[in-house]
């Protein structure tokens, strides 16, 4: 048997990172793609662009008639809930606000409110609050100009204003217990 | 009536708020660029809910206060995040999604000029040593034998 010398090859092996970058390269592509498709950021039901900044400034009529300003609220941390009458999980969430309500205190302390968003027949909302027995006001936003100031998309939206008028926490869609209680948390106010 | 729905609206605004034509044709510009906060992917100028409509107001009023595009996206931005920007800012993260497609074309150029240039560069490099090399006929009998012994089936000679 005579050995032939396997004909030398003439390709030195490519240096480790060379080898290495190729499949690095697909890793890293499919883990930015994971983590894209895996962050809520769109679904999320909390935070926002307002959070962090000054509550937008507001004065506005109550259903009942009398005038209220977000600047008369200062120095009272403040639950502000988007609603309307024709909404579902509006309706599902208004026991807890109804809850929430006993709480408030007269002059100082927490303060809800509330804002009608695209309501239609003001009857409706009436009704809605006699329904829930809610004790707090609820405000006509005529040409929804504090609906677009504070970015409302849908309803029921909440925000949380803390006692020196900075949004402390949004929350989108019907409220549960535990969602409520975290945006009180953020307000220092104790959790129901 | 998709098509008329925009214009419809524009003219039923224009009576509650004087705009030239100039500034109207911008504010409706800056509109299609604003999405409505609660449809799927449409335009404020081309959805008839109240919210859009408010929008579409509220964008032709700071056109005629004289502010500045960038403000009036700015001023929804604010409000909405960027996602209420039908076309997204070409700055911070926005960057990334223009810039990165562009990155990725001109890093494959490179690569494949690196490649090709290689290529070449190996064939010039190749060529000369058996032109610049004096003929050694010893030398040239191993190459020969080798080549023969490589090739053929066990010709081990």
């Amino acid at each position: 048997m005579t050995e032939i010398p396997s004909p030398s090859n003439s390709s030195v092996p490519a240096p480790l990172w060379r080898r290495l970058l190729p499949p690095l390269l697909a890793a890293a592509l499919v883990a930015v793609l994971g983590v894209a498709l895996l962050s809520p950021s769109r679904n999320a039901t909390d935070g926002g662009p307002l959070v962090g900044k000054p509550a937008p400034q507001f004065t506005l009529t109550s259903l009942d008639g009398t005038k209220v300003s977000l600047a008369s609220l200062k120095g009272r941390p403040v639950v502000l809930n988007f609603w309307a009458s024709w909404c579902g999980p509006c309706r599902e969430e208004a026991p807890l606000f109804r809850e929430l309500s006993t709480r408030q205190g007269g002059g100082q302390g927490l303060a809800v409110v509330g804002i009608l968003f695209q309501e239609t027949k003001e009857q409706n909302a009436r009704d809605f609050i006699r329904e829930y027995a809610l004790a707090y006001p609820s405000l006509r936003d005529p040409g929804i100009q504090t609906g677009i100031n504070y970015g409302v998309q849908g309803i029921p939206e909440t925000f949380f204003i803390d006692q020196s008028g900075v949004v402390q926490h949004v929350d989108r869609g019907g409220l549960t217990r535990e969602r409520l209680n975290a945006g009180l948390a953020k307000i220092g106010v104790a959790g129901l | 009536m998709r098509r008329l729905l925009p214009s419809a609206l524009g003219l039923l605004l224009s009576a509650s708020l004087a705009l030239t034509p100039a500034q109207e044709t911008r504010a409706q510009h800056l509109g299609s660029n604003l999405r409505c906060p609660i449809c799927t992917g449409v335009p404020i100028t081309e959805s008839p809910n109240d919210i859009s409509r408010e929008m579409l107001r509220e964008v032709r009023e700071q056109v005629a206060a004289g502010r500045s595009d960038r403000d009036i996206y700015a001023y929804f931005a604010a409000r909405y995040g960027n996602f209420v920007l039908l076309d997204p800012p070409k700055e911070g993260a926005g960057v990334l999604l223009w810039g990165a497609p562009l990155a990725a074309l001109a890093a494959g150029g490179a690569v494949l000029w690196g490649f090709l240039h290689r290529k070449r560069s190996a064939q010039e490099e190749a060529a000369p040593p058996t032109a610049d090399e004096p003929f050694d006929p010893y030398l040239a009998e191993v190459q020969r034998r080798t080549r023969r012994a490589g090739s053929g089936e066990g010709g081990g000679a």
